[in-house]
């Protein structure tokens, strides 16, 4: 086969201008979620802070920086990463077992803090997942098809970083870098029959887990409990099912066109945390069906850009990296939505562009700059 | 060539992922949004509406209640809740620093306070109820200054009656949630409550108020106003008389007391006594009851124990029997045995079915009857001999009436019972309306004609006195019987008038020729000296009436009738009647026990002081006419309607100063000569003669208009010459004279003659002079006590 023969002379690319289109969708998503963490802040903010810019003034500098982190990132030559992957991810390992020694925030130790920083190194761990991958796939790749390098080794990498994010416990989070791993063996080349097995079998899991939830708890021990409460909000409004309630409140008094920009009720201390994880539910009850279905597509128009990047970059590398890293984006948007309208059960993930967190913005910025980077590496010839 | 390959491959395989994550993902998701946004969005914005409004209602100010002078008998004033949102308090100590305030303010234990601040899950804890205005600032600075949301003040209203118990049964009262209890309150309670208003608010989930909060006001819609048909004057006469008359024979069983207009059925008046103050319901006014309390309290404080738990529980329960039987409106509420005052109804039937005729047919009582073997008595054991129809009437005599009533027969006896509407309720607007106990008409028809005879005298069956009312007013009305009513209008918040009740006639229920006649006896039973009802005469006014004693047949004592009713149905005046009254003293506790005794000078006394208030024309017999002279009595230490009865016996007006029981003073004193009409002062319990006013001067007035200045400035009048009503014919003598201080109700004697005459000015003058130089013979002096 002609794919057994490695290639030795990459084609020959030249730095063109970075993709204008998928920089405006990224500010666009950047503003508009500034605007809704506002929004959705700062009744939390003016009552428990006594500030109602308090959320709003740290994302603010964040966002700015972040996209000043961006337009450096789309600068720089994104195949510096490629030599850097085993080490990131090393790195992100030694960071996953230095959480586990962090004091624990609402019964999960997810988050390092060190002095204004705080991160969760599962932000760091994806993106290095995202280019071992890519550089493992590019290393092996006439040899995707076998077990040992298309299932094997990324079995093995992932691994330790599902268990040790088990371990904080961060099971959205490990739901995502397996999601993501997965897309990656896909795109790389792994032989489809492992995900059609591979699939039969998380189907058959998540029936045992609904018909049987103690299953889990087993497993996890809250893990359990969420899914009885995502089966049945309302068995329990006032304590687990609280926030999923309170969602699902939201949302459906958004009805068509919603309450208008800034008119959320629900923000005022009914919805715990308006301004983070469930911040989408604010942007339903204020900006209703509509609203919330335009967002959605300009999260699609960006997937879409993203993946129209990963195809046009000549460079294998890069081209994973691209997709990769949209598809961090896609699974998480998706994901969080899914939770926030309680089609999945509730677990912390937030939305990006969205959710409050100054540092995490950064990253996703910095992670949009690779892929600005990568629209830069064009063929000399045109396809 | 190869990476181009690779590269396809990947390309395909992204698009795969691209439109999974689209398609199925963001699809589901948007499935899912329709789901949650369209499809049930409605209901979850209900269930989120529920925690996030916090509807306040507004109540809306209830309507008053007039007398039919726009008198305002009920009222509501605008009072304040003060409740606590525990759910909004920072800490234990802003609940502490509101506890010490509120606690002496509002007269609140501090603890119930803390007890309440600590049910951290309510918004709404109601510390007090009904606090005025004044509080509710002192409240709100406190919350103003200690920047405290958590305290909230809610709109209410009060219920007040500035007459206090006036009317109390027929106005009820109402409960602290401003609902109608009884009475007009209770049965208007739609027209008067109007439809509270709402303030709909957002409010966060923890704190009180937020800067860009939802509110909404529905403004409440006020009630209507009501102007009942009855009289506070009328009321209050109704009612001082009839607690008199309690207080004087002991009655036992509360009196009732009804002043009706006879021509549309209208209620001028209607009293139980002893009400209560519809301001406190609760608090008893029966001194019999609050005794009865009394017993109770003393024996739980000796109890202890289980013994004390049992006295305790039956105390409440008396209380409650206690409270309930003192709101009761026995006027309507309480059927009674109507006695000889249905006299009246049997009277009518036997007029309008012919089978009697007032004069020239006699009955023969020897003190008894016999019907079915078994004698009956009469009430006079000597008999009255024989007597013709209207003198049966006027002796009120029951053999006479068994005859009577076999004369009717017992199909004519039963239909009239209903035509005079006393087989059914009145359907007054009142609410808790009896209905009488009637025998039905097989049982009355029976041979041996037992139940008709007892019938026809009023015993053995029960009406509710508004019953024999509508009965009677139909009797001497013209025959319409009326319906009677006592909500004339019903106003809007602004005083325009919603609805008019206009008289409604139920039937004609006998002719207008028999209505007259039966005037013309029943004036006779009160006008005639030998009548019944003679004790319930008013000088100057022709009053008609029917004396009533009955028997309580179901309150037997081993086989003896103990309990009594004593009643008087008096109506005026008699040619054209106006007005009735019903008194009923049920169980009254006296030697004498027959109504016309006790009962009649009590209608007598009250229709007194209306027949003038009503603006009646005065219209004196001959006898009343007569310069006569008469001695007053000696009423001093005696019972009012004991000394009202005297006085009125001999012609003599009287002026009641107070609501006493007894008669302490009098003015003029006792043997003192004086024209008949002359208006006797009399003080009870606890009043005082008034200071000495001074004499007007009338020399020179004409007679109507000295005696007009003579009696308006308080004083009694004789006039003393021949034809002072002739032309030219001026005062030239008073006695005390001019500016002379003298005592409510001294006589002043007035000479008057003609003009052009014999006197000049000086023999005028030097007449005066002589005349003031000796005791004038009919000057009185203040009676002692």
């Amino acid at each position: 086969m002609a794919s057994q023969r490695p290639a030795k002379h990459p084609p020959r690319t030249v730095n063109g201008p970075m993709d204008a289109t998928f920089l405006v969708i990224v500010l666009v998503l950047v503003s508009f979620g500034l605007i809704m963490m506002f929004s959705a802040s700062y009744a939390n903010a003016f009552y428990l802070k006594g500030n109602s810019l308090f959320y709003i003034s740290r994302q603010l500098p964040a966002a700015a920086f972040g996209i000043f982190v961006m337009l450096v990132a789309s600068r720089v030559d994104y195949r510096i990463f490629k030599p850097l992957a085993f080490p990131l991810y090393l790195l992100s390992l030694a960071l996953l077992v230095i959480v586990l020694f962090m004091k624990p925030l609402n019964h999960a130790r997810r988050w390092i803090f060190i002095g204004p920083i705080n991160f969760q190194p599962s932000e760091i761990a994806k993106f290095a997942v995202v280019i071992f991958f890519a550089a493992l796939i590019c290393k092996n790749y006439q040899k995707m098809a076998t077990f040992q390098y298309g299932i094997g080794v990324f079995l093995l990498a992932l691994a330790p970083i599902v268990l040790l994010m088990i371990k904080e416990p961060h099971l959205s989070g490990t739901v995502l870098i397996l999601s993501l791993g997965a897309v990656m063996m896909f795109i790389g080349g792994t032989d489809v029959r492992w995900f059609i097995a591979g699939g039969i079998v998380a189907v058959a899991g998540i029936a045992a887990v609904i018909i049987e939830p103690d299953l889990l708890t087993a497993l996890a021990h809250y893990a359990g409990e969420r899914i009885e409460i995502w089966l049945d909000p309302f068995s329990d409004p006032i304590d687990a099912g609280f926030q999923t309630v309170q969602s699902l409140y939201a949302i459906g008094s958004g009805g068509l066109m919603g309450a208008g920009i800034g008119a959320s009720r629900q923000k005022y201390l009914y919805l715990p945390e308006p301004y983070n994880d469930f911040i989408f539910a604010i942007v339903c009850e204020e900006l209703g069906f509509v609203g919330a279905v335009v967002i959605i597509g300009i999260f699609v128009l960006l997937i879409w850009r993203g993946f129209v990047i990963a195809t046009r970059c000549p460079d294998r590398f890069g081209s994973l990296v691209a997709a990769g890293l949209t598809a961090q984006v896609g699974l998480q948007t998706l994901l969080n939505i899914a939770v926030v309208t309680n089609t999945l059960p509730n677990t912390g993930i937030s939305l990006p562009f969205f959710s409050y967190g100054g540092t995490s913005l950064v990253m996703l910025l910095g992670e949009m700059g690779v892929i600005l980077s990568i629209s830069r590496k064009t063929p000399i010839e045109k396809e | 060539m190869i990476q181009v390959q690779s590269s396809r491959r990947m390309k395909i395989k992204m698009n795969i992922v691209l439109a999974l994550l689209v398609l199925v993902g963001f699809g589901v998701l948007i499935g899912r949004l329709y789901q949650l946004q369209l499809v049930d969005g409605e209901m979850y914005q209900a269930k989120a509406l529920k925690q996030q409004l916090r509807p306040t209602a507004i109540s809306a100010q209830r309507g008053a209640i007039y007398d039919r002078n726009m008198k305002t008998l009920a009222a509501s004033a605008t009072v304040w809740t003060v409740t606590l949102s525990p759910a909004e308090l920072k800490d234990a100590d802003q609940l502490s620093k509101i506890a010490d305030f509120l606690a002496p303010l509002l007269g609140v234990e501090r603890e119930k306070i803390i007890e309440r601040g600590q049910k951290t899950a309510s918004y709404y804890e109601i510390i007090k109820q009904k606090v005025d205005d004044t509080t509710a600032d002192a409240i709100l600075r406190f919350c103003d200054e200690n920047k405290i949301n958590c305290v909230n003040l809610v709109e209410d209203s009060r219920r007040y009656y500035p007459y206090g118990s006036l009317a109390s049964t027929v106005l009820g009262f109402t409960t602290s949630e401003n609902k109608g209890a009884y009475g007009i309150e209770s049965n208007y309670e739609k027209v008067l409550a109007g439809i509270p208003g709402m303030v709909v608010s957002a409010k966060n989930a923890k704190s009180g108020n937020m800067p860009y909060s939802y509110d909404r006001e529905y403004e409440p819609v006020d009630g209507n106003s009501i102007v009942l048909t009855i009289d506070e004057v009328i009321q209050h006469s109704l009612e001082r008389h009839l607690e008199t008359a309690v207080i004087e024979h002991n009655v036992n069983n509360r009196a009732v007391g009804i002043a009706m207009d006879v021509n549309t059925g209208a209620i001028l008046g209607m009293a139980t006594k002893p009400d209560f103050d519809p301001n406190e319901p609760n608090i008893l006014c029966d001194p019999k009851a609050l005794a009865e309390i009394a017993v109770f309290d003393e024996q739980i404080a000796a109890a202890s124990g289980e013994e004390a738990e049992r006295l305790k529980s039956e105390r409440l329960d008396a209380l409650g029997k206690a409270q309930f039987a003192q709101w009761r409106n026995k006027a309507i509420s309480d059927p009674y045995e109507p006695g000889s005052v249905f006299k009246i109804i049997t009277a009518s039937m036997a007029l309008d079915t012919e089978v009697c005729r007032p004069t020239g047919e006699y009955y023969t009582c020897p003190g008894f009857h016999i019907v079915a073997g078994r004698r009956k008595a009469c009430w006079k054991a000597a008999g009255h001999g024989t007597i013709d129809f209207t003198q049966a009437v006027k002796f009120s005599c029951n053999p006479a009436f068994m005859m009577i009533g076999a004369k009717v027969g017992p199909r004519n006896f039963y239909d009239y019972f209903e035509r005079f509407g006393l087989k059914e309720p009145t359907r007054i607007d009142l609410p808790g309306e009896a209905d009488g106990i009637f025998y039905d008409y097989d049982t009355l028809a029976k041979e041996t004609g037992e139940e008709l005879a007892s019938s026809s005298f009023g015993q053995t069956f029960k009406v509710t006195p508004i019953q024999i009312c509508t009965a009677v007013a139909a009797a001497v009305n013209g025959g319409r019987l009326m319906q009677p009513y006592v909500v004339s209008q019903v106003l809007d918040p602004e005083g325009n008038i919603v609805s008019t009740t206009e008289p409604v006639v139920k039937r004609q229920v006998i002719s207008e020729q028999t209505s007259e006649t039966m005037r013309g006896i029943l004036e006779k039973v009160v006008g005639d000296p030998d009548g019944s009802g003679k004790n319930a005469y008013v000088p100057g006014y022709r009053v008609g009436g029917k004396t009533g004693t009955s028997e309580k047949l179901d309150a037997k004592e081993g086989g003896e009738v103990t309990r009594r009713i004593a009643s008087f149905m008096g109506i005026a005046p008699s040619n054209d009647p106006q007005v009735l009254v019903l008194v009923i003293l049920d169980e009254p506790q006296m030697q004498n026990i027959y109504g016309s005794v006790i009962a009649a000078p009590v209608v007598g006394a009250i229709m007194s002081d209306i027949l003038p208030y009503l603006k009646v024309e005065p219209q004196y017999t001959e006898a009343e006419l007569s310069d006569i002279e008469v001695k007053v009595p000696y009423v001093t230490g005696g019972v009012v309607h004991d000394a009202l009865s005297a006085l009125t016996a001999r012609g003599l007006s009287y002026k009641l100063v107070g609501d006493g029981v007894n008669v302490t003073g009098q003015i003029p004193s006792s043997g003192t000569e004086c024209p008949k009409g002359t208006r006797v002062i009399l003080y009870t319990d606890g009043t005082q003669p008034a200071d000495p006013a001074e004499v007007p001067d009338v020399l020179g007035l004409s007679a109507q208009q000295a005696n007009r200045t003579i009696l308006n400035a308080g004083f009694n009048i004789r006039l003393v010459g021949a034809d002072i009503e002739g032309k030219g014919v001026m005062a030239v003598l008073q006695d005390p004279l001019p500016g002379t201080a003298a005592q409510e109700g001294t006589i002043v004697t007035v000479t008057f003659a003609d003009a052009s005459d014999a006197f000049t000015a000086e023999e005028t003058y030097e007449a005066m002079q002589e005349s003031s130089s000796e005791p004038p013979p009919g000057a009185a002096s203040p009676a002692g006590g």
